[in-house]
């Protein structure tokens, strides 16, 4: 790519954070129709080299099809794409063992064992038949498969054939790894164990771009984020880049020892804005722009123990991913 | 480098799921068992009737086996993991078609050698006459297989499901792979009415091809009629499967 090119995908989009000298993947107003249907619109962002990014949206808005123009999968589509420099999906052929996949439904043939699925997969990512077997061992030790190596993947568990889908695509030491819902037909440990993989690959140099509807997953682990709506890209970026956009930092997380009766209104003291329950026992007390935020704090205190109620917990409230997740695509961005 | 792969594991693959036992042992069974339900043919050897059987049975199950086989990878997304590969979708297919062809032509020629055994063993066909006489038939059998796999592969990859494969494999699959018994109808050989026009145009044959014209003229129909059709439905087969989403 020269350098007049790379400024070019450097500016792709408002909300996308300018593209540097480390980023491994570049969308470039990436748009596909399906059958009239615009199922991506002008979708751009990048991920560096040390990124882990979550991507998230509902279903139905264009994430698998993201992923599988990154794969070449889709060949047909508007906008630019390239990994590593490399123009997807014309010169693909040259990303030869670089990219590791975990489809959202992986599949194997019914005759193959666990051993006969990583050889073919290994060879045919271009691994040498000497190192092999070495690595087929250390893939399923590290993802905890040793045990049914020589079982047939009919016989395996959904979970463990999702797991054995990582191991296929962790194999080769890919340097960019794509991961479509990897932890979504996994029980807690399993999304335990898969989560502890992920960091450990990229701490020793594996970028890595994995979507999920389980937004925890993503909060424990994405370094970055990208929201996808509708086939657009609402947001790209850091959990508190989003958290900025999104928050009102004039918000009161108040739990109580006992549940609220709501005939208390607290909207009556000066500089409460509004108020949300999202539990019994718990109120979300949203505050007017430029307040005095210590002083409504103290009226407040003093208003529910007037009321005769013990406060437990009395925090600024900062929203998890879920929350704010459910405020972005609900239109809750003001900006 | 990866067809070669490919080939090997879907060999592995028949082994593994039993499908060669049930060939190799299945196909000579059929023939015992034609046999004790026709033990007269007539005039005709016993081999010849083998190859007639052996070939329509082995084509349908090549056919209905590739097939299913491709309908029911693509459905499962089976191909994904491939493809992201350096791999040619080219070698996916033909892989699955020489894999099929393999096995089948091995229980084939094993079922056909049976057939002669019980030839020579009622003296149906003279002793001399085995080589000669069962040259064509070996040829034919090999040949409808070669269409029925080239139709099965075909049907896999348009077919949206395996009913609707095994239908069509039903409908076009035998037809198709009849057109190489022509010969024995027609009396009829296209090959060898090359050298005819060429001479006739004043062109002799290359020479490159003259082996062609050395061969008996219904089995040279056979084996062109054969060729042609394999290699034009392999061919469409692999531009429909490039193109495809999977």
């Amino acid at each position: 790519m020269d350098k007049t090119e790379y400024m070019r995908l450097s500016s792709i989009s408002e909300n996308e954070p300018n593209s540097n000298n480390s980023s491994i993947v570049i969308l470039d107003k990436i748009s596909k129709n399906y059958n009239g249907y615009k199922v991506l619109n002008n979708v751009s962002f990048h991920i560096d080299e040390e990124d882990i990014m979550g991507y998230i949206g509902p279903n139905g808005s264009g994430k698998t099809t993201t992923i599988r123009i990154l794969m070449g999968l889709l060949r047909n589509f508007e906008g630019r794409l390239q990994i590593e420099g490399i123009p997807v999906p014309a010169r693909i052929e040259e990303l030869n063992g670089m990219i590791g996949y975990l489809p959202q439904h992986v599949s194997f043939q019914r005759w193959r064992t666990v051993d006969q699925a990583l050889k073919t997969f290994g060879r045919l990512s271009g691994l040498n038949e000497d190192i092999l077997e070495e690595r087929i061992r250390e893939v399923l030790k590290r993802v905890d498969l040793s045990e049914v190596r020589h079982k047939k993947i009919v016989h395996l568990s959904g979970g463990m054939i999702q797991i054995l889908g990582l191991a296929q695509a962790i194999l080769h030491n890919p340097k960019f790894l794509v991961l479509d819902e990897p932890m979504a037909s996994l029980d807690p440990e399993n999304r335990y164990k898969v989560k502890q993989i992920i960091r450990e690959l990229n701490r020793n140099g594996t970028t890595v771009l994995f979507s999920s509807h389980i937004l925890s997953d993503i909060q424990d682990i994405a370094t970055k984020i990208a929201v996808l709506n509708r086939g657009q890209i609402m947001h790209t970026g850091s959990m508190d880049t989003l958290r900025t956009r999104l928050h009102s930092t004039n918000d009161i997380d108040i739990v109580l020892s006992s549940i609220f009766k709501q005939t208390l209104d607290l909207t009556k003291i000066e500089g409460v804005k509004g108020v949300e329950y999202p539990q019994p026992n718990r109120l979300l007390v949203h505050l007017k722009d430029k307040v005095n935020m210590d002083e409504v704090s103290r009226n407040l205190q003093r208003f529910l123990m007037a009321g005769s109620y013990s406060i437990r917990s009395f925090t600024p409230y900062v929203p998890n991913l879920e929350e704010l997740y459910v405020k972005f695509i609900n239109g809750g961005d003001n900006q | 480098m990866s067809l070669k792969l490919l080939f090997k594991d879907e060999l592995k693959g028949f082994y593994k799921s039993n499908v060669m036992v049930f060939l190799w042992i299945g196909l000579p069974l059929v023939v015992t068992l034609f046999h004790i339900l026709t033990p007269n043919t007539g005039d005709i050897p016993f081999s010849t009737m083998t190859a007639l059987v052996v070939s329509t049975l082995g084509g349908t199950l090549a056919a209905i086996m590739l097939a299913v086989s491709i309908i029911n990878e693509k459905e499962e997304h089976v191909y994904t993991l491939f493809v992201i590969r350096p791999i040619k979708r080219r070698d996916l297919i033909l892989s699955k078609f020489l894999a099929v062809y393999t096995c089948l032509a091995i229980a084939t020629v094993l079922a056909l050698m049976f057939g002669l055994a019980l030839d020579y063993f009622y003296g149906t066909l003279p002793p001399e006459s085995m080589l000669s006489g069962t040259f064509f038939e070996f040829a034919l059998a090999l040949s409808m297989i070669a269409v029925s796999s080239a139709v099965g592969v075909f049907l896999g990859v348009i077919s949206p499901s395996v009913l609707v494969g095994v239908i069509l494999v039903i409908y076009v699959g035998n037809q198709l792979s009849a057109l190489p018994m022509l010969s024995i109808s027609m009396k009829l050989s296209i090959p060898a009415m090359i050298p005819q026009v060429l001479g006739g145009l004043g062109l002799s044959t290359p020479s490159m091809f003259s082996w062609i014209t050395e061969i008996p003229g219904s089995l040279r129909f056979t084996f062109v009629i054969g060729m042609v059709l394999v290699m034009i439905l392999l061919a469409a087969s692999i531009a429909i499967f490039r193109k495809k989403e999977l």
